[in-house]
Order: C-alpha cells, then sequence, then structure tokens
C-alpha cells in the first residue's frame, strides 16, 4: 500500500482489529492489533482488496524471540501466496481469492476463506463487531448464507467481476428468460444446491432451444454433437438414489476390467552386465528402467544400480569418467562436511537456524530405524553416520534444512550402500523427487493429498464417497504414506523393492499415489462395511503398518494404472495427475484450482472428454 | 448433562519435537516405555476408559508430529478438543520457551469457545535427566500467568507422576465438556454445530 503507487479508496476501515490467523509469512504479527481495510484500487480491473495494517510495528521482544528464526526460513521457501503477497508489508487479500466467509463470537469474529474452504485470515473484533465491514461486503458482493452453517457466507460472485459480466452476457444474448440477470442467480443457486437436478434441467432448456426452438439457430457442429452426446449418455446410464432431503441423479461410469499384471524377476548381475557397453555405458536406460519397474532389483548389484537410479552416477558415463565423477562428489563433501565440523561455539551460538536443525537431527537420528541391526545398540557408529550425513545435507542445502521424515529417507539408502559418500550423494537424489513433501507451508503435501482425492474419486467413486461423508475427503489418513514413500509401513527388505520400482518413475507420473490407492481399495470393505468415521479411518490406516504385501499391492497398483488410461471417460485433471497429454484444447484445467466438488464432478460425468469437462468448469467457476 | 451417556473425551498432547509426548501417551495407556519409538509422522491416538467422579469415560488421546511446519495439518485434528496438555523437556529450555507459541497456535486452530476458559495441562517431562534447566518454580509461574493451569513433572520412562497427571487431564477435560454441553442447551440453535462437527455418532462406538 505504501509502496504501491496506484491509486485507492478504502470503502470501509475499523481499527481494533487483531490478526487471529494468516498465511505462513505473516507469522509474526498474528495476535498483533491493527486496522482492517476494504480498498478499492482505482484501476482498470478495480482490484478490491482486504488489507489489514498492525498498529505499530514493535514486536513483543518474547515473541521475537520464538518467531523470528522461523519467518525468515518462511520468507525464502513462500510458494502459495501470491507476488503482492509477499512483498506487501502488511497483509492483502485480493477478493477474488474470497470465497466464503464466516462470521461468529457475536459477530466479533471473521475468518476468510478461499475456494477450497481454507482459511486465508482470521480477525477478531476486540472493541466492537463486523457489521461496519458486513455491510461494506455485501454492498459490492453478492452473499447467501450457507445451507449446513449459517454463519458461513457463500460469495457467490462480485457484482462487477468480468466473469459474472461475460456470462450475464451469454445468456443474455441466448434471449431464453425475460429477467436473464435473475434466472442465473437462481440457476447458480439451485445448482449450488442440487447440482444434477439443475444441469438436468438446464440441459433440457437448452434442448428445447436446439432442437424445438422457433428459428434456426446458427450452431457449431460440434457444439451439436457435445449436446447430443451428452444428453444420450445420460439418458443411457443413470441411476437414481436419495441423498438427504434432494434426490441424486448419480451416474458412475465403469473403469476396463482390470488386468493381472504379475510381477516379473528381478534385474539380475548377467542382465546389468549385458547392459552396459564395453567401456561402461549403460545404452539403453528405458529398457533397464522397465525391468526394474516390473521386478526391481536383484540384492547383488542393487548397491551399483540405485546410484543411477538416484542420479549420482550418470548412465552414459564411461568407467573413467565414473571415476572422475565419484572423485570429485568426495571432494565436493567433505567440504561441505567440513564447513559444519568447523564451526566454533561462538558460531554457533550466533546461528540458531543452525542450532535449530542440528537438535533436530540429534534427536532424530536416535529414533531412526534403531531396531535393525544396522543401527540397534548405544553408541552406534552407524547412528552416527547417519547424523553426518544429514548435518552435511544441512549445509548442501540450507532452506531446507532438516525437516521430520528425512532420517527415513536416508536409512534404507545407509543401510544399503554403507557408505557415507555414496550415502549421502543418492539421498541428495532422493531428496531432489521429494523435497516439495517438506516445504514450509505444507503445499507439496497438500496437492498431494487432493491429488489423490481426485485419483480416488476416479477409480473408486464409491469409497471415495464414503470417505468424504465421514469426514475424511482430506485423506489426511494417507499423510504418513506420503511424507516418507510408505517407509513406516514395510520392513527393510520391501521398502528398498518398493523405493527402487518408484524410482525409475514408471509407468506414469505420480504412481506412488495409485500405490495409496491400491492400499485403500484393499481395506475398503472394511473400512465401509465397519462404517469407519475419520477417528477409526485414521486407526485402521496407522496399524496397516507391516501388514501390506509389498508385490500384490505393486501389482494392483500397476493394473490400476491399466485401467485408467483406457477409460474412455479419462478426465484432463486424472491426465494431469498422472503426467498424460490433455486434451482439452481450449482451456487448460488447473487442478489445483479445482475444489474437490468440482474435480468429483467432471470425473464422475460420462463421456467427460475435454469440451465437456471445460463446459462443467466454465459453470463451476462461475458460481464457486 | 443430565445423561448417562458413554463420555469421550478429546485430549491433544502438544509440544516440541522430542519432548516426549509419545511415550508419555504410552506409558499413561499401555504402561510402558522405549527409547525406540520413532519421531511421530502425521497422528496416531490411543484411547483408555478411565474412571473420573464415579463416571466411565473414554479418554481418546491425540499424539502429533512436534515439528512446527507440520502444524497446518493439526487443524483437523485439534477440532473438538476437550483438553490441551502442554508438554516440555525441563532439560531443555528451548522447549519451555515454544510453550506460549504451542498455546496461542491451538488457541487459533481449534477455536475453542471461550479461549481463556480452556483447559490445559503443562507437563514437564524427563525431571529423571540431569541436568535440568528448568526449575519447578519457573514453569509454575508461567502457569499461573495462564490463568492457573494444573502443572506436573513427570518422567514416561519411570512412570513417575503420569497417572496422576492424566487423571487430571481427564477431570478437566471432563468439566470443560460439562460447560460447553451447559452452554449450548442455552443456546439451542447451535447445538448441531459441535454435535456433528466434534462427536458424531461414531464417538461413541470409537473402540479404535
Amino acid at each position: 500500500m505504501e509502496e504501491s503507487a496506484e491509486e485507492s479508496m478504502d470503502l470501509c476501515c475499523q481499527d481494533g482489529v487483531l490478526l487471529t490467523s494468516a498465511p505462513a509469512a505473516y507469522m509474526n504479527y498474528i495476535n498483533t492489533v491493527g486496522t482492517l481495510f476494504i480498498v478499492e484500487y482505482l484501476n482498470s480491473n478495480r482490484t478490491r482488496c482486504i488489507e489489514w495494517k498492525p498498529n505499530d510495528v514493535t514486536i513483543d521482544s518474547e515473541m521475537q524471540d520464538q518467531e523470528w528464526a522461523m519467518v525468515n526460513t518462511v520468507e525464502r521457501r513462500t510458494r502459495t501466496f501470491s507476488e503482492t503477497c509477499s512483498r506487501s508489508k502488511y497483509l492483502k487479500v485480493n477478493m477474488i481469492e474470497v470465497k466464503s466467509f464466516r462470521v461468529s463470537r457475536n459477530k466479533q469474529k471473521l475468518a476468510f476463506m478461499d475456494g477450497k474452504g481454507e482459511s486465508l485470515c482470521n480477525f477478531l473484533f476486540q472493541h466492537s463487531n463486523c457489521d461496519l465491514l458486513l455491510a461494506t461486503l455485501k454492498g459490492i458482493l453478492r452473499t447467501a448464507p450457507s445451507r449446513r452453517d449459517k454463519h458461513l457466507h457463500i460469495i457467490l460472485d462480485d457484482l462487477q467481476n468480468p466473469e459474472t459480466q461475460q456470462l450475464n452476457k451469454s445468456f443474455a444474448e441466448l434471449n431464453l428468460f425475460q429477467d436473464p440477470s435473475d434466472y442465473v442467480w437462481g440457476f447458480v443457486r439451485n445448482f449450488h444446491n442440487k447440482p444434477y437436478e439443475t444441469a438436468m434441467e438446464a440441459f433440457a432448456k437448452i434442448t428445447d432451444i436446439v432442437y424445438r426452438g422457433p428459428e434456426h439457430r446458427i450452431m457449431d457442429d460440434e457444439v451439436h454433437d457435445i449436446l447430443n452426446r451428452s444428453l444420450e449418455a445420460i439418458e443411457n446410464s443413470t441411476t437414481t438414489h436419495t441423498h438427504d432431503e434432494y434426490e441424486v441423479i448419480a451416474h458412475v461410469p465403469k473403469l476396463p476390467d482390470r488386468k493381472d499384471y504379475p510381477r516379473g524377476r528381478p534385474l539380475s548381475a548377467d542382465q546389468w552386465k549385458g547392459l552396459k557397453d564395453p567401456e561402461g555405458r549403460v545404452e539403453d536406460v528405458e529398457s533397464v528402467k522397465l525391468m526394474i519397474f516390473r521386478g526391481g532389483i536383484s540384492p547383488e548389484i542393487r548397491k551399483e544400480v540405485w546410484k543411477y537410479l538416484l542420479d549420482y552416477y550418470i548412465w552414459d558415463n564411461t568407467n573413467t569418467q565414473r571415476q572422475n565423477l565419484i572423485k570429485q562428489r568426495h571432494d565436493e563433501y567433505n567440504v561441505m562436511k567440513l564447513q559444519w565440523r568447523s564451526m566454533t561455539h561462538i558460531q554457533e551460538d550466533n546461528f540458531s537456524d543452525y542450532r535449530e536443525r542440528k537438535s533436530l537431527i540429534e534427536k532424530d537420528v536416535k529414533r531412526t530405524d534403531r531396531t535393525i541391526d544396522y543401527f540397534e545398540g548405544d553408541q552406534n557408529p552407524n547412528v552416527l553416520v547417519l547424523y553426518d550425513i544429514l548435518m552435511t545435507y544441512v549445509m548442501y542445502n540450507f532452506d531446507l534444512g532438516y525437516v521430520q521424515g528425512m532420517s527415513d529417507l536416508l536409512s534404507p539408502i545407509l543401510y544399503l550402500l554403507d557408505n557415507e559418500v555414496d550415502a549421502f550423494w543418492c539421498f541428495v537424489g532422493f531428496m531432489n523427487k521429494v523435497s516439495s513433501n517438506f516445504d514450509m507451508d505444507q503445499a507439496g503435501m497438500k496437492e498431494q493429498l487432493q491429488h489423490l482425492n481426485m485419483l480416488l474419486a476416479f477409480v473408486e467413486p464409491e469409497l471415495a464417497n464414503y470417505l468424504k461423508k465421514h469426514e475424511s475427503g482430506n485423506m489426511f489418513f494417507c499423510f504418513r504414506w506420503l511424507l516418507v514413500w510408505f517407509k513406516r509401513e514395510f520392513n527393510m527388505e520391501d521398502i528398498m523393492r518398493l523405493w527402487e520400482v518408484l524410482w525409475t518413475g514408471l509407468p506414469c507420473q505420480n504412481f506412488h499415489l495409485l500405490i495409496c490407492i491400491a492400499i485403500l481399495e484393499t481395506e475398503k470393505e472394511i473400512l465401509m462395511e465397519n462404517n469407519y468415521g475419520f477417528c477409526e479411518i485414521l486407526k485402521h490406516i496407522n496399524d496397516l503398518s507391516g501388514n501390506i504385501d509389498v508385490a500384490t499391492i505393486l501389482s494392483k497398483a500397476e493394473g490400476m494404472y491399466h485401467q485408467i488410461i483406457e477409460a474412455d471417460h479419462l478426465t484432463d485433471s486424472v491426465r494431469l495427475i498422472i503426467g498424460l497429454p490433455i486434451l482439452g484444447n481450449t482451456v487448460m484445467i488447473d487442478s489445483k484450482e479445482a475444489s474437490p466438488d468440482i474435480s468429483e464432478l467432471a470425473s464422475s460425468s460420462q463421456g467427460a472428454d475435454g469440451e465437456e469437462v471445460c463446459y462443467e468448469r466454465a459453470i463451476s467457476n462461475s458460481f464457486l | 448433562m443430565a445423561t448417562r451417556k458413554k463420555v469421550l473425551l478429546k485430549v491433544i498432547i502438544l509440544g516440541d519435537s522430542g519432548v516426549g509426548k509419545t511415550s508419555l501417551m504410552n506409558q499413561y495407556v499401555n504402561k510402558k516405555f522405549s527409547n525406540q519409538y520413532k519421531a511421530t509422522i502425521g497422528a496416531d491416538f490411543l484411547t483408555k476408559e478411565v474412571i473420573v467422579d464415579d463416571r466411565i469415560v473414554t479418554m481418546q488421546i491425540w499424539d502429533t508430529a512436534g515439528q512446527e511446519r507440520f502444524q497446518s495439518l493439526g487443524v483437523a485434528f485439534y477440532r473438538g478438543a476437550d483438553c490441551c496438555v502442554l508438554v516440555f523437556d525441563v532439560t531443555a529450555p528451548n522447549t519451555f520457551k515454544s510453550l506460549d507459541s504451542w498455546r496461542d497456535e491451538f488457541l487459533i486452530q481449534a477455536s475453542p469457545r471461550e479461549p481463556e476458559n480452556f483447559p490445559f495441562v503443562l507437563l514437564g517431562n524427563k525431571v529423571d535427566l540431569e541436568p535440568r534447566a528448568i526449575s519447578s518454580k519457573r514453569a509454575q509461574q508461567w502457569c499461573q500467568s495462564k490463568n492457573g493451569i494444573p502443572y506436573f513433572e513427570t518422567s514416561a520412562k519411570e512412570a513417575l507422576n503420569v497417572e496422576q497427571a492424566f487423571q487430571s487431564i481427564a477431570r478437566n477435560a471432563l468439566t470443560q465438556q460439562n460447560q460447553t454441553v451447559d452452554l449450548y442447551n442455552e443456546f439451542p440453535d447451535q447445538i448441531k454445530l459441535t454435535n456433528t462437527t466434534n462427536r458424531n455418532s461414531n464417538g461413541d462406538s470409537c473402540a479404535c
């Protein structure tokens, strides 16, 4: 605001407002009193923002001690906030991001949420209530109380939003109704409350126009086709069942039958030898990877092949080149290790970020796989090696530093390679594949949980629906699986097999999510027949540890992969997750923006090819 | 609360990494201690039936990861808590300094109805270890400054004071739940909200 040269106008301002929750970048302002504004920028878009400014910038010294170190890291690693936000000195949220708000505690608490229902920022009105602010909001936004929670107000749309105007305009051009705006909003409201009925009704009306319209309208063959196909599809295969107070007409498209994909034999020493040319280059990398994907690696060559899979060794290097690389990497490692080992006490005392990482590593290596022989017993030297590697990794990637879970990822690598430098570089390779799991703001984990939910809705809609109804649609119970790639679920031998298969990157991107779905499908009956709720689901999943058969799950996941890619109704959102090219040639669908509800809608509609998804998106986007 | 329905008390254990949250929970519920607990990833819970003032109640004790960046996922687990147990390590001063932010974070995330009256219990763990960095007096002062939070010094390893501490936790949680129910009875239109989000039918059958 201060630094912004843009002219702006305060539509409303209220002082004595405590910031109680905000994106991590504003952590140090939490529990600070300030002034809340609604600001309109006098630019062409008339951008409106919720802005909050602390009263004075003195920060409680006690709070500073604890929070300061964190805040620095937060700002460096922020991924999820918009540019303007992270640059802005004060909290600033564009109204476009706000999709709902909740008023509670005698109108003293006001929370703004995004399209996924996640909190953007929360305020506490200390001296008064938020009436003034609400009045302003209602003057510029069309809102409606949620059916489920009367304190929650859904923002239907910004009255000046260009999308609304466009939607209004396109309906007006169709000239279907006397007052287009009323109809659109009625439609939108109905759509929100009774999506299927409303969609059918809308289709029916459009059909009237298409087939029985008083005048001939010029219509693309393509549009004609889409309408035809959707109508046929709906007529051919809909089922109805009652859901709460309204009837849902749902269509559950079927995936093709699952075929058997029995596991292959592990890549053997002889095969491996045969794949290298006389100078030691591995030429046909894709075949090697395919063999590993199908059967894993024989234990006697695992040590060597892992170095390739984890990008320590380079596939087309000759033996000589590789020797040079190894030497170079050894030197680099030793330099980095020396950096922290040579740190003086005073340096350490003055370096709290470093101390914090060090103390976490100390705590965690002592409790990483101490029951297996390799790490067992007091004063076990391998525990010290684990510590040294993780400390050196802190120097290698200080921004990421050390996050819990990393010691779990390193342990099998060190166990297998039994060499500090080799294990370090292989660990670096593994971390490069999964570093987003350890984001400060957990954006990577949240995205994966959401993708997992979307995939599940496609492969196992019944289970996805069950989870949603039992407060588990957020898939939190899979958090541990994803964070450390199932490390806590399997013994050493099995986790090595699973990881080497996953490291090939075959048969598709995010295959580990299909592993999750394969396990969930195996447990589906137990979860549903026992009518498990949030707690029991989590407990059941946690307790699976040690009872999952890795070969069975791998075959099942591979079978699922083939079912997905062969499905007629494969949606672009699913294509994006598994890394297939998308078909929709007009609109790119950003899966991150899709709320789970929308993705479900998209994935459960028959013949939802590109165009149709786009059509649904267009409608959904304009009402959410 | 006239009903004699089976009561489920939800307790959340919070504190820095490595202060002994998992150990305390296991010592209390399973009466065992191990040096080999792994760092908690995600969340887990244990349940135990206890008798508080002649009533049988089920305590559901939630254990979460201690590293700060995982807290954003805590919300789902904090919801509907009846008591929050804060733990620090008496030999590690930093873990004591973090208590304020754990408490604040919990209040923000769980948004209890009356934050100032929400029951917390403080446990200073690892009293079997030397050297000690935080005196009882200092811990008690902190408790007093927060509206008189009960304080217990425990050793999960030696099973010292663990039983007593959790008895107090259960009692505080039960009081909180009764008060909450009374409050909702005064404002009947709000019953629905908490009943559905906190403890619906599966709460009663939660045998896990």
